[in-house]
């Protein structure tokens, strides 16, 4: 099993910073998936620890080893691409017994190994098929399957599963997941669908613009979000403005835009910021009454059952927020609502950055 | 950035390992020993010699127009009073003449060209397909003998035309085109389909809307025409235009059938007859760079031209239907009275070639008896037989290194991130550019300078060698293209995953890149492998520094143009035609039919 450590790691195409200053250490056997929305470095960070490119500055290192300047064919990592890139001239066999061969195997044993792998990946019997004559998530599982095949130290996953339908996406995930911890490979995933993130990881990293902006267990990421960014691109928040009015620690004290007087946790908040930004999970809304929590009232303006909770969109003094609530729960629209708040469900972040976060 | 020297270099060989650097050394090394360096050697023997000794001779340049452009003459001609007019134009000397002649081929084949493409392009008839095929019939090589046909065409005393005029419709007039006026209307005729594929590729690829647009704010016809089509199909029509110039330039086997010298292409090949003694006049060489200036430039500019002028279409998405109208009544007249007997018209010297093989005689306007023998006459001469083996061992040698160099260089053009890809990218498209004849002089005096009296001088050895690398060079273009468009279509992901794997460079070029483009690069090495096989400008030059012997080295064309003035002799040459022929129909058909690739038609 491989460590795999980032050290400094910048690498610009012409003008645009595409990884900057990018410092990681992924363990031994674990899963560490890079999150973040399109364009953010994730895959150019993959790319510079697969050998694909070289960066501007900083070093890769495996384990001990620095592989920084090593070529791609050199590294003993294996990449799952997004396309999958299975060479349409050779059979599924031919496809997954090529790094075997490239090693120098002797005959029965490259047979042998491939046997193995299709049967892990569940495609005995297609062997001699052509990918072209596969469907997407059979194609999918020979890119793994070629991938797994060499037992690299370093498995790589580049958007693996962005080109399946969304069911199949599901089950493979777990499957990955599975063959993951069974196999105990060193793997670096990256995507940029944050509960694909938040299910299959050991641990994240979530970037944007190049840099790596927390990195923690999903469970971290979701309930201590780290920054602004990282608290609005995980979930589905309410995201309230406003001003401090007294801090104590952690513990500080807002108004929002909307005249909410709201008790909240600072997360991302610096001394001397007086602009922030609140932000409250759909779940952590509740329409019973809790001790010591905040309140919002409001007029629900549309209620959507969504099977395991209700969806409410309130309109709170102009401010829209979406609430998750017991699906049991009597809401109707127009009815005017009290939501609860505890305190450390609200959390403060400094609202510098604000114009630059996308939003849906 | 990293700044030192050092890490540069670190960063250079992360991306360049050792198969990328042969790579690239290897076409970039042999172009430039064989297509720079004796074209750098052409210049500096023509720079030995001052320009204006060539300038100031009238046998080169004159200002003072010589003969009478037309010739009218009223005599008896075999019992009867008729009325001789023969069109032979005037002379300015070599150079200007080559220029003028230039001039109007090119002027003439774009007005035929671009009226052809037009009406292929925008109207829908019976018997289109069979019209386009003729109109890219002229473009079938068979060199020398195409012409010595059109020479029978315009024949005052034997022709076609003055057979039929006289004798037929009985009028008493005898019409002749000979001399510079006869080479003008040949390549008029030969080159005219390189404007028609170009501007019909650019007119079936213009939005309909455009033209759709202009309609509704009014234009018709030929304003519509003037003002939208031609317009934007200027990128083909200046590619074509170009490419007519050039090979009018140095097209040498008009000249030679006509028998006329007043052109600096035959002047250039006059020179290569006394070179078997080792020695070439130094005029070959000025007359050489002249031809490769005028040549260079108009490729510069019409490359800037072009690229300038690509006009980004606003595609909707998929691709349009073209245009495509019925023909009124009148218009399918006009096609059927006027374009499909021009265009039969045009096909003709290739038409004639096929009729001279299969003839016992053809001395008088129409051909007499049916005959296999000549075809046989291919198996049976020794010094034919000899030259078709010659051809195709030349061909192939040539074939197997332009697959090594056309792979190395579009590889590393494609995909190799280092600087000077584009220096290496000029040299392997300028061949299409540069006269054979310029590559012949540079080469006679690269190696009868550098290896004289070694097995590589010609004098010594014969031209084998030689004609190897001058193909090599030559034809390079045609593969290199195909690799590079096959190369493009390759995801670079389905090459890094080899890589990945652990697969090196070589590995990842023999067992993935090479079997993904092989259908592009078998088609680019068919294509450079026929235009091998009927190369000319080299062939009848250099191809003669071996001698005409029982064991000569010399390949096809050059025996074809040795053979064009025996007796009997057009009936063999035009057997040799219909063998190219039937070689380039095949290969047509191997490229478009089999693998479904585009076969590039540019040769000469």
């Amino acid at each position: 099993m491989t460590r795999v450590s980032l050290r400094g790691v910048t690498k610009r195409f012409e003008d645009v910073v595409a990884v900057d200053r990018v410092s990681l250490e992924v363990r031994e056997g674990e899963l560490f998936t890079l999150l973040g929305p399109s364009g953010c470095g994730k895959t150019t960070t993959l790319r510079i620890i697969a050998g694909f490119e070289l960066p501007d500055e900083g070093s890769v290192f495996f384990d001990n080893e620095d592989v920084t300047y090593k070529k791609p064919y050199e590294r003993g990592c294996a990449m799952v691409f997004q396309n999958y890139a299975l060479w349409p001239h050779m059979t599924v066999y031919e496809n997954v017994a090529y790094g075997l061969k490239v090693r120098g195997l002797p005959a029965r044993e490259i047979r042998k190994r491939v046997d193995e792998v299709l049967e892990l990946v569940g495609l005995r019997g297609l062997e001699d098929r052509y990918p072209t004559q596969l469907s997407g998530g059979q194609q999918q599982r020979v890119a793994l399957a070629r991938a797994l095949v060499v037992e690299p130290k370093v498995l790589l996953l580049d958007e693996p599963l962005s080109n399946l339908d969304a069911k199949l996406r599901l089950r493979m995930r777990e499957e990955v997941k599975k063959l993951q911890k069974e196999l105990g490979i060193t793997t670096i995933y990256v995507t940029h669908d944050q509960e694909e993130a938040m299910s299959i990881s050991d641990r994240v990293a979530v970037m944007n613009r190049g840099r790596v902006l927390q990195v923690g267990t999903p469970i971290e990421v979701y309930t201590k979000p780290a920054n602004l960014f990282v608290a609005t691109f995980i979930g589905r928040s309410a995201l309230l403005r406003g001003k401090i009015v007294r801090a104590d620690g952690r513990r500080v004290s807002i108004l929002t835009r909307g005249g909410f007087k709201l008790e909240g946790t600072g997360l991302g908040v610096r001394s001397g910021d007086t602009e922030i930004v609140a932000v409250v999970r759909p779940e952590d809304f509740s329409l019973s009454p809790l001790p010591d929590a905040n309140i919002i009232e409001g007029k629900v303006e549309l209620v959507m059952f969504l099977g395991p909770y209700k969806q409410l969109r309130v309109n709170a003094r102009g401010e829209r927020i979406i609430a998750y609530v017991d699906p049991e729960e009597e809401v109707k629209a127009g009815e005017i609502i009290k939501l609860y708040i505890k305190p450390e469900d609200v959390k403060v972040y400094s609202a510098e950055g604000w114009e630059e976060l996308e939003f849906e | 950035m990293g700044g030192s020297a050092a890490s540069k270099l670190r960063k250079l060989s992360f991306y360049l390992d050792p198969v990328l650097i042969a790579q690239l050394l290897l076409p970039t090394t042999i172009l430039f020993l064989f297509l720079v360096a004796p074209l750098l050697l052409v210049a500096y023997v023509a720079g030995q010699y001052s320009i204006f000794d060539v300038l100031s001779d009238p046998t080169y340049f004159s200002l003072r127009p010589r003969g009478q452009p037309v010739l009218i003459l009223r005599t008896s001609f075999r019992g009867r009073e008729v009325t001789i007019i023969k069109v032979v134009g005037v002379s300015f000397g070599a150079v200007i003449n080559s220029l003028i002649n230039a001039v109007i081929v090119t002027a003439g084949a774009t007005v035929l060209g671009v009226a052809v493409a037009f009406v292929f392009a925008r109207y829908e008839f019976p018997g289109k397909t069979v019209l386009r095929i003729l109109a890219t019939m002229p473009l079938l090589l068979t060199p020398f003998i195409n012409v010595f046909v059109i020479r029978k065409l315009f024949d005052w005393r034997d022709g076609i035309i003055s057979w039929f005029v006289c004798d037929v419709l009985g009028l008493p007039l005898r019409l002749g085109v000979d001399s510079i006026a006869g080479v003008a209307v040949a390549q008029i005729m030969t080159f005219f389909p390189l404007v028609y594929l170009n501007v019909y590729s650019s007119m079936v690829n213009i939005d309909p809307s455009l033209e759709e647009q202009a309609e509704n704010l009014g234009a018709k016809g030929f304003r519509l025409f003037r003002t939208v089509t031609l317009p934007l199909s200027l990128p083909g029509l200046a590619a074509g235009s170009a490419l007519v110039f050039i090979f009018s330039l140095e097209d040498v086997a008009a000249p030679i059938v006509f028998n006329e010298k007043r052109f600096i292409s035959y002047q250039v090949f006059s020179k290569f007859i006394e070179a078997t003694t080792g020695q070439l006049s130094p005029v070959a060489a000025i007359l050489a760079l002249i031809l490769l200036l005028l040549a260079l430039t108009i490729f510069a500019s019409i490359r800037r031209y072009v690229m300038l002028r690509q006009y980004a279409m606003l595609s909707r998405g998929g691709r349009w239907k073209p245009r495509m109208r019925k023909l009124s009544a009148k218009g399918l007249l006009a096609i059927y009275l006027v374009l499909a007997p021009l265009l039969v018209f045009l096909a003709f010297p290739q038409l004639g070639v096929i009729i001279y093989a299969f003839s016992e005689r053809w001395t008088g306007p129409l051909p007499q008896g049916f005959t296999l023998k000549n075809l046989w006459s291919i198996v049976e001469d020794p010094l034919v037989s000899r030259a078709v083996i010659n051809s195709l061992t030349y061909s192939l040698s040539a074939l197997a290194l332009i697959i090594l160099l056309g792979i190395s260089a579009s590889y590393v053009i494609a995909r190799a991130r280092v600087p000077g890809v584009d220096l290496l990218d000029l040299l392997v498209t300028s061949p299409v550019a540069i006269p054979g004849l310029v590559i012949a002089v540079g080469y006679f005096y690269f190696f009868t300078t550098f290896f004289r009296g070694t097995p590589l001088d010609p004098i010594v050895s014969g031209p084998s060698l030689l004609l190897v690398l001058a193909y090599s060079v030559r034809r390079l273009p045609f593969t290199a293209r195909a690799v590079f468009a096959g190369l493009q279509q390759v995801h670079i992901a389905l090459e890094e995953a080899s890589l990945n794997l652990g697969a090196g460079r070589l590995r990842t070029l023999v067992n993935i890149v090479i079997p993904l483009i092989s259908l592009n690069l078998l088609s680019g090495a068919l294509v450079s492998f026929v235009y091998c096989m009927s190369e000319t400008s080299t062939s009848i030059t250099l191809g003669g520094l071996g001698g005409v012997g029982e064991s000569h080295q010399a390949p096809i064309t050059f025996i074809m143009l040795d053979y064009l003035n025996r007796v009997g002799g057009p009936h063999i040459v035009a057997s040799l035609g219909v063998l190219l022929i039937s070689l380039q129909l095949l290969v047509i058909t191997l490229v478009n039919v089999v693998f479904k690739q585009r076969y590039a038609y540019v040769g000469v």
